[in-house]
């Protein structure tokens, strides 16, 4: 899985979200993202089945499905200040522009605009591997940022 | 088949966080369960992925089944967890 904003790698036990957290969603990593006007980017190729503005997910051609999540709370910004660039449903490649936004303004806004990288459905063995496997530290938009084999 | 259906109480619907709570409610029963919006197919409450797929928003009717042994325990439970507001 490839890193969908630049900015920090973080363990999910960093997300200042219990359920995120405590992997209730799933296993993975989370970026503190740069402070800066930017391009989400999808950390897999595959279809996007769901895109709303603070959180999208795609299933990879093997069907497995990542949640990239915009931000903690940003559901309540209904939207504002977010640009979606892709299209629900449709097919998206490692690496394109999916969301635009501004973590600097959420972060203005009173929420946290880090971002959990989520495996969903992935089974306790893989969750495992996938938390040890976080490229933790600074990373660029579409680095790798961790491995679900 | 027991079902029940029930009115999804989060105003956000079942996004990240409450899904989250519910599938994991879901997968530690001792049942299988299926969730459906009114008329559509149903799919594994146990799967976060086909829960967040499902795209069910705050106030919107879903309907859970179950078949078997205490189904109507396990349905019970579930529907009482969606009548709540799982944000807090």
């Amino acid at each position: 899985m490839r890193a969908p904003v630049a900015g920090r790698a973080i363990s999910l036990d960093r997300v200042p979200d219990a359920v995120f957290a405590q992997a209730m969603v799933g296993p993975g990593a989370a970026i503190d993202p740069v402070r800066a006007p930017g391009v989400v980017l999808s950390p897999v190729s595959g279809i996007l089945v769901k895109l709303k503005p603070h959180a999208f997910v795609v299933t990879a051609t093997d069907g497995r499905g990542v949640l990239v999540h915009l931000g903690i709370d940003t559901v309540n910004l209904d939207g504002g200040g977010f640009v979606l660039l892709a299209e629900e449903g449709g097919p998206v490649l490692a690496g394109a522009p999916v969301v635009r936004w501004n973590p600097a303004a959420i972060e203005a806004a009173g929420l946290s605009p880090v971002c959990p990288v989520i495996a969903l459905d992935a089974d306790p063995a893989s969750a495992a591997a996938i938390a040890a496997s976080v490229a933790l530290g600074p990373v660029s938009a579409d680095d790798r940022l961790f491995t679900w084999a | 088949m027991p079902q029940r259906i029930v009115n999804v109480a989060s105003r956000v619907g079942l996004h990240a966080r409450p899904a989250a709570v519910f599938v994991k409610a879901a997968s530690a029963a001792a049942l299988p369960v299926t969730i459906a919006k009114e008329g559509k197919e149903p799919v594994s409450a146990r799967s976060i992925l086909a829960v967040l797929g499902l795209d069910v928003r705050g106030g919107e009717e879903v309907v859970l089944e179950a078949d078997g042994d205490g189904a109507e325990n396990v349905l019970e439970d579930l529907a009482r967890l969606l009548t709540e507001d799982l944000e807090g």
